[in-house]
C-alpha cells in the first residue's frame, strides 16, 4: 500500500467529511435541539409523531408511495416485457421516449400537465367543445393526479430495471419451466419475474423514495400535506417560527432517515440473491416473442400511450414558450417571441449562473471523482468500500435534507453560505454519485494489466493515469461528465435553500415565476429552454457512443 | 414403429440452415446419442423435439401421436423430461420445488408428489440437499438436480443437451454411467446431445454422427468406428490416417480394390459397401493409427508392406506414437508395446488389407 494513495485516500475523506458529513450532523444534532434552551433530547421527534397534523403527512406519504409503486409497477411490468421481450418496428425510439422523463427536470412535467390536463386546460376545452362533457373534470388536483405526474416521472426506472432483466435472464430458466409444462402467465409468474426481482427492487426502492423527496410537485398542485413539502414550506417561510422550524427539521431527518434504510435494505436483499452469477452465458439474444397481431396491435398502442404523455412535456411547454396569453383556449392563438425577450433581458444571469455554478459543480465532480473511483477500483486503502458506501448512499438521499443542512452548517458555524461558491458546493455535493459511478464502471472494465504494463516500462503511478487510464476511460468519463451536468442543471431541491438574489438558476427562475404568480408562460419557456438544453446534452452522450440510456442508469442505479 | 420418428425435418434460422431435412427413429427405450462438431446442428434438433423451436418442415411423431402435422403440440404437453446443457436450475427455489414444479402443475396430490420427489431424490443421490438454494450446490449437484426434474414426472421422452460439458473430466466420467443405468433402469427413451466422442459411445445404443445439419451416420459405436461412412465421420471419431489415390482394379466379388498411391502401385484395401465397380474413382485409402502393424525387419511375403523413417517418436504412457514417412506421405502409426527404433530409423509397415478401407 503506498503512502500517496493513503494521503490521498485521507484528503478525499476530508472533503467527504466537510461537505457531506460535517452539515448532516449538524442537521441531525438540530433536530434534538430543544428550542429556547441549549439542552438536548427528543422533545421535537415527541412532538412530531404526537401532532396529528404530522401523522397524518407522514401517512399521506407513504399512502403516495404505496400508490406510486404500485401505478409504476402495474405499467412497467408489461412495458419492459414489451420492450425487452416482443419483436416490433421503431424499438429504439418507443424505448427512447418512454425513458425519456428520467433526463427531464421533474417540475417540466408539472408544468405541462397543468396547461394540458388543468381545469381549463386543453383537454378540458376541447372535450366540452365537442360537447363529451359539460363541466370541466378535474383530472390532476387531488392524490391522483399527484400519482399520475409522479407515476411518469419514475416509470422509467421500472422499465430500465425489469427489461435488462427480462433480456439477460438465461432463456433455458423459462424453457425448463415450459418442458415441465408450464405455460404463459404461470411460467412467468413463477419464473421469469422472480428471477427479476433483484433489478425490480433497485428501481422500485427510488420510485418509491421518491415521495420523499419531491416537494414541488404537490406544491405546485397545490397539495401540500406530504412530508418533504411540509419540511420545505416550514423551513422556508417559517423560520422565524421556532416550532414550526423545528418540526420542518424533524421532517427533513424522518424523510431522509426512511430514504437511507430502505435504499439500504433494498440493496442488501438485492446483494443476497444476486441470480445472474448461476447462469453460464448463452449464445442466443435472449427470447424475443413474435406475438400475435392482436397482441402486437395492443402493445404498439399501450406503448404510443406512454410515448405520447412524454411527448406532451416538451410540445406543450413549447407551445406555451412561443405564446402569450394562452388561456380558456385548447391551443395558443397568440404566438410571439416575447418570452424568450423576457427571459433573456429582464433575467439573462439565470442561464449564466445555471453554466456557471453547474459547470464548476462539475470540476469539483471530476476533481474528486476520479481519484474516488481509482482509489475504489484499483487500491486496498482502507477505507475505501466505507468512502464508495457513502457517496452511493447520496443517490438515495432527499434534496431538501442537503439544503437544509448546507444552510444550518455554512450559515453560522463556517459562514461559507455568505459566498455564491456554496452554490456549486451543493451542487457538488448532492450529484456527488453520478460521475463516480461512470468512472466507477469504466474503470473497472479497464484491465489492469494495461496500466500494470506501463508502470513496469518504467511510468509513475500518475504518469501512468495520464497517459494509459485517462486515454482509455475517455468515454466512460465523458458520458458521466455530461450526465452529472445534466442532473447539476436541473438541480432545485439543494439550491432553492441557498440561493440569495443573483444567485438564482434557471430551475429557481422557474419556481420563482410560478410561486410569484407572475406570467406562466415565462415559466414555460424557462422550462422548455432547459429541455432544449437537456436534449443537445444528450445528443452529446449519443455521440460519444455511451448510450444514453446506459449514462442514465449506469450513473443512477447500478 | 418407432418411438421417436423424425420425418424430413427441416430447420432455418433466417439464412442459416441449422437441419438439412433429416429422417431419424428412436426406438422404444433406446438411448440415442447425436453426435457432432460445433453448430452442426445437434441443439436444434433436440429442441424441435422438445417444441422449443418450431421446424419449417417435416414432422415429429412421438409414441404414435404427431407434434406438428396435425397441429403444434407445445412442449408442455409432450410429455418430455429436459436436462439443459447449463442445467437451468432456477435459482430462486430450493432444490426440492425445482423438482416438483411440474409435479404440482400437473395437480398431483400432495402425499403423491411427496412420495415421488423422495423416490427421486433417492435415485440421484440427492436426499438431504433438498432444502437448499441451488447457489449452495457443487456442479454436480446442480446436474443432479436437473436430471431429478426432469425424471420425476415419468417422462415418456428424455431430452439431454451435453449435460456433462459444465462438469470436469473426473466427474464427467462418473456421471457418464450413472446417467446410463438410471436411464436403462427405467426404460425410458432418450435422446442425448453431445459433441464428446468417448461419452457419445459410452452412453448410448446407437449414435447419429450430425454434420452441417445432415445425419451423415447412424449406427451402433462399434459400426461407426470401424466402418465409417465418409472421411468426416472417419475423422471426428478417433483418428484415421487418410492416403489419396486412384482405385487401379475392383476385384470379382467387389469386396476389395487396388489402389493407386503415392507410394504404391496397387495397395490392397477392403471396402464396406461393395456393390458397384470403382476403377478410375478418386478415393482415400483409410486406416486407423492403431491398426498399422510395424515390423522392425521385413516378414517375407506379405502383401501391403512398405518401408518407412520414423520422422517424430513420441512416448504416452500406455502406447507409442510415431510419424513415418513412406516415400512422400505421413502415416501416424500407434503400437502398445516399447520398440527400440528411434526418429530417423528405419521401419517396415503392414497395412492390414482387412483394416484398410476406402473412403470416397
Ligand atoms: N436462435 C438462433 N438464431 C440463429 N441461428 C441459430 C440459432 N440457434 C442455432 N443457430 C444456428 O444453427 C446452427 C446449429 O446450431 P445448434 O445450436 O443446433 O448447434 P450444436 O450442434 O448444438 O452446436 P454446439 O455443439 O456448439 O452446441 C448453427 O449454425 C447456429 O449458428
Ligand atoms: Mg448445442
Amino acid at each position: 500500500m503506498s503512502r500517496g494513495n493513503v494521503i490521498l485516500a485521507a484528503l478525499l475523506w476530508a472533503i467527504i467529511a466537510f461537505f457531506v458529513l460535517y452539515p448532516l450532523s449538524i442537521l441531525v444534532l438540530e433536530s434534538f435541539k430543544i428550542s429556547g434552551t441549549d439542552n438536548w433530547g427528543l422533545n421535537n421527534y415527541v412532538e412530531f409523531f404526537r401532532d396529528t397534523y404530522y401523522l397524518k403527512t407522514f401517512g399521506n406519504t407513504l399512502l403516495l408511495s404505496t400508490l406510486l409503486l404500485l401505478t409504476t409497477t402495474i405499467f412497467g411490468v408489461p412495458l419492459a416485457y414489451i420492450l425487452a421481450r416482443y419483436r416490433h418496428r421503431g424499438k429504439t425510439v418507443f424505448t427512447a421516449l418512454i425513458l425519456l422523463p428520467i433526463v427531464l427536470p421533474a417540475f417540466a412535467g408539472v408544468f405541462a400537465f397543468i396547461i394540458f390536463f388543468g381545469k381549463y386546460g386543453t383537454l378540458n376545452l376541447l372535450l366540452m367543445d365537442i360537447g363529451i362533457i359539460e363541466e370541466p373534470v378535474n383530472f390532476i388536483y387531488g392524490l391522483h393526479g399527484l400519482v399520475f405526474i409522479q407515476a411518469l416521472h419514475m416509470l422509467p426506472f421500472i422499465v430500465l430495471g425489469l427489461s435488462a432483466g427480462f433480456t439477460n435472464i438465461d432463456p433455458s430458466f423459462e424453457e425448463a419451466a415450459e418442458v415441465e409444462g408450464a405455460s404463459g402467465f404461470r411460467r412467468f409468474f413463477t419464473i421469469t419475474l422472480p428471477l427479476c426481482t433483484p433489478s425490480y427492487l433497485a428501481g422500485a426502492v427510488l420510485v418509491f423514495l421518491w415521495p420523499f423527496t419531491d416537494w414541488l410537485t404537490p406544491l405546485i398542485l397545490g397539495q401540500v400535506d406530504f412530508l418533504p413539502s411540509v419540511s420545505y414550506i416550514n423551513i422556508s417561510y417559517h423560520f422565524t417560527d421556532v416550532h414550526r422550524k423545528y418540526m420542518g427539521i424533524v421532517a427533513t431527518v424522518v424523510s431522509a432517515v426512511v430514504c437511507i434504510s430502505l435504499f439500504l435494505l433494498a440493496r442488501w436483499w438485492v446483494e443476497k440473491r444476486k441470480y445472474t452469477g448461476l447462469s453460464k452465458g448463452t449464445t442466443s439474444e435472449g427470447r424475443v416473442v413474435e406475438p400475435s397481431p392482436f397482441v402486437r396491435l395492443g402493445a404498439y398502442v399501450f406503448m404510443a400511450f406512454i410515448a405520447v404523455l412524454v411527448l406532451l412535456i416538451p410540445i406543450v411547454l413549447g407551445l406555451s414558450a412561443f405564446s402569450r396569453r394562452w388561456v380558456f383556449e385548447p391551443f395558443p392563438t397568440y404566438w410571439t417571441l416575447e418570452n424568450f425577450r423576457l427571459i433573456l433581458l429582464e433575467s439573462p444571469g439565470l442561464v449564466k449562473n445555471s453554466f456557471l455554478f453547474s459547470g464548476i459543480a462539475l470540476l469539483f465532480g471530476i476533481a474528486f471523482g476520479l481519484p474516488a473511483a481509482y482509489l475504489i477500483v484499483r487500491t486496498r486503502v482502507p477505507g475505501k468500500d466505507a468512502l464508495d458506501f457513502v457517496i452511493t448512499l447520496m443517490l438515495a438521499f432527499p434534496g431538501i435534507a442537503v439544503g437544509v443542512s448546507y444552510l444550518l452548517a455554512f450559515w453560522q458555524g463556517i459562514p461559507l453560505a455568505t459566498h455564491w461558491i456554496i452554490m456549486p458546493l451543493a451542487l457538488f455535493a448532492r450529484r456527488l454519485p453520478y460521475f463516480l459511478r461512470m468512472a466507477h464502471s469504466s474503470y473497472l472494465q479497464l484491465d489492469p494489466s494495461l496500466e500494470e504494463a506501463s508502470e513496469v516500462s518504467g511510468a509513475g503511478k500518475i504518469r501512468t493515469f495520464f497517459s494509459i487510464s485517462l486515454p482509455l476511460l475517455l468515454k466512460g468519463v465523458l458520458v458521466g461528465v455530461v450526465m452529472f451536468f445534466i442532473m447539476a442543471f436541473q438541480e432545485i431541491s439543494t439550491a432553492i435553500f441557498l440561493y440569495r438574489g443573483g444567485w438564482e438558476t434557471l430551475p429557481i427562475g422557474i419556481y420563482l415565476n410560478w410561486h410569484r404568480g407572475m406570467e406562466f408562460g415565462i415559466a414555460a419557456a424557462m422550462a422548455f429552454l432547459m429541455i432544449v438544453i437537456t436534449f443537445i446534452l444528450l445528443m452529446i452522450i449519443s455521440r460519444i457512443g455511451g448510450g444514453v440510456l446506459k449514462a442514465a442508469w449506469g450513473a443512477g442505479e447500478n | 414403429m418407432a418411438f421417436i420418428e423424425i420425418q424430413n425435418l427441416y430447420k432455418c434460422f433466417k439464412k442459416v440452415v441449422a437441419i438439412n431435412r433429416i429422417d431419424l427413429h428412436v426406438q422404444q427405450g433406446e438411448m440415442l446419442t447425436l453426435l457432432g462438431p460445433s453448430g452442426c446442428g445437434k441443439t436444434t434438433t433436440l429442441r424441435c423435439i422438445a417444441g422449443l423451436e418450431k421446424p419449417e418442415e417435416g414432422d415429429i411423431v412421438i409414441d404414435g401421436k404427431p407434434m406438428l402435422s396435425k397441429g403444434f403440440v407445445p412442449p408442455s404437453k409432450r410429455g418430455i423430461g429436459m436436462v439443459f446443457q447449463n442445467y437451468a436450475v432456477w435459482p430462486h427455489m430450493k432444490v426440492i420445488s425445482n423438482i416438483v414444479y411440474g409435479l404440482k402443475i400437473q395437480k398431483l396430490a400432495k402425499p403423491k408428489i411427496k412420495e415421488k420427489a423422495a423416490q427421486v431424490l433417492a435415485l440421484v443421490g440427492l436426499e438431504g440437499l433438498e432444502d437448499r438454494y441451488p447457489a449452495q450446490l457443487s456442479g454436480g449437484q446442480q446436474q443432479r438436480v436437473a436430471l431429478a426434474r426432469a425424471l420425476v414426472g415419468n417422462p415418456k421422452v428424455l431430452l439431454l443437451d451435453e449435460p456433462l460439458s459444465n462438469l470436469d473430466a473426473k466427474l464427467r466420467e462418473e456421471l457418464r454411467f450413472e446417467i446410463k443405468n438410471l436411464v436403462r433402469r427405467m426404460g425410458i427413451t432418450s435422446v442425448y446431445v453431445t459433441h464428446d466422442q468417448a461419452e457419445a459411445m459410452v452412453i448410448s445404443d446407437r449414435i447419429a454422427v450430425m454434420d452441417a445439419g445432415n445425419v451423415v451416420q447412424l449406427g451402433t459405436a462399434q459400426e461407426i468406428y470401424q466402418e465409417p461412412a465418409n472421411r468426416f465421420v472417419a475423422d471426428f471419431i478417433g483418428t484415421m490416417n487418410f492416403i489419396p489415390g486412384e482405385v487401379v482394379e475392383t476385384l470379382k466379388d467387389k469386396d476389395a480394390v487396388y489402389v493407386k498411391t503415392e507410394f504404391s502401385p496397387r495397395l490392397l484395401c477392403h471396402r464396406i459397401n461393395h456393390t458397384s465397380d470403382l476403377s478410375g474413382a478418386k478415393v482415400y485409402a483409410s486406416i486407423r493409427p492403431e491398426d498399422v502393424e510395424v515390423f522392425p525387419d521385413p516378414p517375407t511375403h506379405m502383401e501391403n508392406l512398405f518401408q518407412g523413417t520414423i520422422i517424430h517418436k513420441a512416448y504416452l504412457g500406455n502406447f507409442l506414437n510415431f510419424f513415418v514417412r513412406v516415400k512422400e506421405t505421413m502415416i501416424r502409426v500407434q503400437v502398445p508395446h516399447h520398440l527400440p527404433q528411434g526418429e530417423g530409423q528405419e521401419l517396415y509397415l503392414f497395412l492390414n488389407p482387412e483394416k484398410c478401407v476406402i473412403l470416397p
